[in-house]
């Protein structure tokens, strides 16, 4: 999923300013805690009374699409909303915001939110946590499915690196290093043999901008 | 100013059927109570009763009332039972609920009142008589009295009370039992006659037909104890002076004919090693005697040989002196003059065999004496068989032929039979063959079908989701200096104990099987989950969050929702992102409306504030009313954001969220989950400078002055808000 989170309501407050009337539209897509429909609507509440600090009065209208990062379903979701609209204040990811912004390339459209990064969720503990890079050259089969490039502060290929102490991060004593997870998840696995296998230097030409489907 | 809790007619419980197993769901201490009292729903009244001392006293007796009509003996139960506390869910967190007293608590409001409580209508249907006057007649009798049908009691014996009168004093006081039953054979219009024996020169079942008893229940119970057999054979050496049965020794005590002091300075030892053992070892030692006791079973009650007393049984024996010779048989009675001195006892290696069947093992080459002056023989009871055979009611093999559902004898039209005499068990377990031939009864005179719709079967209820659980208080006994005597060891609970205990209560069962809630008039039913499966994205938030397990997540995507599991707290609405849930009573346009209307009439500064149901204690008029309205939610977790936002919108100044303390949720998280809500949102409203306007605080409904105390504080705080407002 990609992980978000809210911006201020200072910087979202800025950024609209001099617009009155806003289609708020959330994302139910992959969004991490989800912005659907409560979201855009609690949004444009605290929008609203923070408006009225700065004696302004900000006419909201609140929407929801499946996925925005999809052209399709956000041209037929928003289209018939966008009567009067000044402005869209999107509650996707980058990505969504600019499925958005070039579907109606005549109106501002402003982030809601700040995107981090492809993450999981521990529900239980509340955490979200990198965990893909996005790299386009995915090596999980060889590191028993934990990735080194997110989870590695060093990004290493070929680890453990030596600086870990009580399988903590040398970088930062919260973080588990990542190598030795891999180690005992493929002794776990009983297929310490792959540890050994050299992986040659990351191909950064992998890393695609642009792929058809 | 709390409310006061109305009757409420029980016939509103409703049966929740599992959809899957089909299985009716209940908690699992109403299934392991005989009787299947509404357990969960008297802890919810209990755990609700006012500090009001007077009006307390006043709920009790309802509470009792509403006990009562499905068990009159419940006051007998608070002192001996508890069965329900060994299937209890929070046996495994920190120790059962103790619910035996709760209703011992119940029992020291309700047994002066039972004086004068109201009898039941005179009964005018057909004549039914109940042979034997123990807990499985007098369930009976008293169960079809209510259904209006002429009930006599024959007892045999010169007073009511059966095996009741086996149990010592120490554990239930005679005038508990006394009132008890003198008092129910008055409210159910019972007529008794003691002293009528059956059987043996006494009446025939024919003899009460030509009566006009058009039923009869027979429930002569066991007195009769088993002798004591090695290898098959009789043990030599029983008929020798000083040996006795503990059966037969404890209704001797219990009748006041022995002296206070009839084994000072002398030996005795009771062989057995089950409750009753105990009862008679124990007692044996409050009359001055060195008690010792012998059994075949070993120390570890977790193995299949092991010692089937309870262990409070076990400790508290051990604290009063009393040995224990575990894996001991007795091969011999030995004596002098026709008098016991020792028994020979080998060591017994095995209780049971492969197959599971009582056969116990001994190594002969290992063998103990043990002197002493009295032996107590209790090693089990059996049934008086000589009436069923000269009735004819048993089979080929010697057993009671009987349908074992509806106890009606298959050899007799009209003649059932149950309790202790079909099956030795507990006191609950014989009234629950009361009940049984009870209803049987009212069907056989009705000419209804005996048996359509009595088979059922039960599912219990799993523990709810939950962040702490309380510890379970310990039961406090008298120093055993003070306890060598017939007066209650045990202490009973204060009415704050009793409050505090029900508490921890989880509630574990369906509400709609339940309505405790319903009954003290919080809400008119109980509230259902409404889905609009168009709308869900499939976030799985409803099924993380719910208590209750009653959100299932179905693959691929989507979720159901098992409403017989559901409690209508309203917890997934409050976290479902794409507002595809709604809660019956408690819908969003509802609860908008009502933020309106309520902010129309309330004055500056406004406040509102949302509150759990379950604080009950309502801001008091005059102080408050003019400043604040309250909404009251089905818990804490129905807390909305967007009804926050949108009162801060329409005007208000000030929001309130009044939530239980965490550890006394009646669902489960509520009380948590809405704490970090309001955590949450305070944080985003301090980015526009709202944080002042919103509190969070958890009440007792015992404690009205902490709401109160509460709202005055945040009042202050929300006038300076204001007046600063204003200012600028």
């Amino acid at each position: 999923m990609i992980v978000t989170s809210l911006k201020p309501l200072d910087e979202i407050l800025d950024s609209i300013s001099p617009y009155s009337n806003i289609l708020i539209a959330g994302c139910d897509g992959c969004t991490q805690p989800p912005r659907g429909l409560r979201e855009a609507k609690t949004l444009s509440q605290l929008l609203e009374l923070g408006g009225r600090l700065r004696d302004k009065d900000f006419q909201f209208k609140v929407t929801t699409v499946v996925k925005q990062c999809d052209s399709f379903l956000t041209a037929s979701a928003l289209k018939s909303q966008m009567d009067g609209a000044e402005a869209v204040l999107s509650l996707a990811c980058g990505a969504g915001v600019q499925t958005v912004a070039e579907l109606f390339p005549d109106l501002p459209v402003l982030p809601a939110q700040n995107t981090h990064f492809i993450g999981v969720e521990d529900r239980e503990g509340g955490i979200l946590e990198d965990s893909c890079a996005a790299c386009g050259d995915c090596l999980l089969v060889l590191t028993g499915g934990i990735c080194p490039v997110t989870r590695c502060a060093k990004g290493l290929l070929n680890g453990a690196c030596g600086g870990a102490r009580n399988g903590k991060c040398e970088m930062d004593p919260d973080r588990d290093c990542a190598w030795e997870l891999i180690f005992q998840r493929l002794e776990r696995q009983d297929k310490l043999d792959r540890i050994k296998e050299f992986r040659s230097p990351r191909n950064y030409q992998a890393k695609a901008w642009r792929l058809t489907p | 100013m709390n409310k006061v809790a109305p009757q409420k007619d029980r016939a509103q419980v409703e049966e929740v059927v599992d959809e899957a197993s089909g299985k009716i769901c209940l908690p699992p201490c109403q299934i392991a109570c005989p009787i299947g009292l509404d357990i969960q729903r008297s802890h919810a009244r209990i755990a609700l009763l006012p500090p009001d001392t007077q009006e307390a006293h006043r709920q009790i007796i309802r509470i009792g009332d509403e006990i009562y009509q499905q068990n009159p003996l419940f006051l007998i139960c608070g002192y001996i039972c508890g069965l329900c506390e060994r299937e209890c869910n929070y046996k495994d967190q920190t120790g059962a609920i103790r619910r035996r007293m709760l209703l011992r608590l119940l029992t020291d409001y309700y047994l002066p009142y039972l004086e004068t409580k109201p009898a039941l209508a005179s009964p005018t249907k057909e004549k039914v008589a109940v042979v034997g006057g123990g807990p499985a007649g007098l369930m009976c009798a008293y169960s079809l009295s209510k259904k209006g049908y002429q009930v006599t009691i024959l007892e045999r014996s010169p007073q009511l009370g059966g095996a009741l009168w086996y149990i010592p004093r120490y554990r239930l006081p005679a005038n508990i039992v006394d009132t008890t039953l003198r008092n129910l054979v008055r409210i159910a219009n019972i007529e008794v006659k003691l002293g009528a024996s059956m059987g043996d020169g006494g009446k025939t079942l024919d003899d009460l037909e030509e009566e006009g008893y058009q039923a009869v229940f027979v429930a002569t119970g066991t007195l009769i104890p088993r002798p004591l057999s090695i290898e098959g054979k009789p043990v030599a050496g029983a008929d020798r002076g000083g040996v006795m049965f503990g059966l037969n020794f404890l209704f001797d005590v219990n009748q006041g004919k022995v002296s206070p002091q009839l084994f000072q300075g002398r030996r005795v030892i009771v062989v057995g090693g089950g409750n009753v053992a105990f009862d008679v070892a124990r007692t044996a030692r409050r009359l001055g005697g060195d008690v010792s006791i012998v059994c075949l079973e070993n120390e570890d009650k977790s193995s299949q040989d092991g010692i089937p007393a309870d262990v409070e049984e076990i400790e508290g024996a051990e604290e009063e002196g009393i040995k224990i010779n575990y894996c001991r048989g007795v091969e011999e009675i030995i004596g002098e003059g026709g008098k016991f001195n020792k028994i020979k006892c080998p060591q017994c290696i095995s209780v049971f065999d492969e197959t599971g069947l009582f056969n116990p093992k001994f190594d002969y080459s290992d063998a103990i004496y043990l002197e002493g002056d009295v032996l107590l023989i209790t090693i089990g009871q059996a049934p008086e068989q000589a009436f069923y055979q000269q009735e004819d009611l048993l089979d080929g093999r010697g057993r009671l032929d009987i349908d074992q559902l509806t106890l009606m004898s298959n050899r007799k039209e009209g003649v059932f039979i149950g309790g202790d005499v079909r099956r030795v068990g507990f006191a609950a377990e014989a009234m629950r063959d009361g009940m049984i031939a009870a209803e049987s009864i009212g069907r056989y005179l009705k000419g209804e079908n005996l048996k359509s719709g009595r088979k059922k079967e039960y599912e219990g209820v799993a523990i709810p989701k939950r962040g702490s659980y309380k510890p379970q208080p310990e039961l406090v006994w008298a120093p055993v200096e003070e306890r060598l005597n017939f007066e209650p060891f045990e202490k009973g609970f204060s009415l704050e104990q009793a409050v505090e205990e029900a508490k921890r209560c989880l509630y574990c069962g369906p509400c709609k099987s339940c309505k405790a809630c319903v009954a003290l008039e919080l809400q008119p039913g109980i509230p259902e989950i409404e889905f609009d499966k168009d709308l869900c994205i499939s976030c799985g938030n409803c099924a993380f969050y719910c208590p209750y397990q009653a959100v299932k997540l179905d693959s691929p995507g989507g979720v159901s929702f098992d409403l017989a599991y559901c409690k209508g707290c309203g917890l997934c609405v409050a976290k479902c992102p794409a507002m595809a849930i709604e809660l019956e009573n408690w819908e969003r346009e509802r609860i908008s409306a009502l933020i309106s209307q309520l902010l129309a009439e309330v004055q500056s500064p406004k406040i509102l504030v949302f509150r759990c149901q379950w604080t009950v204690s309502p801001p008091r008029d005059g102080e408050f009313a003019p400043n604040i309205r309250t909404i009251d939610l089905p818990c804490a977790a129905r807390v909305d954001t967007l009804h926050v936002l949108e009162a801060f919108q329409k005007g208000v100044d000030g929001v309130l969220i009044a939530a239980c303390p965490e550890e006394d949720c009646h669902r489960g998280s509520g009380s948590r989950e809405a704490q970090r809500l309001v955590a949450k949102l305070k944080e985003r409203l301090s980015q526009i400078g709202y944080q002042d306007r919103l509190h969070f605080c958890s009440v007792s409904p015992r404690d009205p002055e902490q709401l109160d105390k509460e709202l005055r504080q945040f009042r202050q705080r929300i006038e300076a808000v204001v007046s600063k407002r204003e200012g600028k």
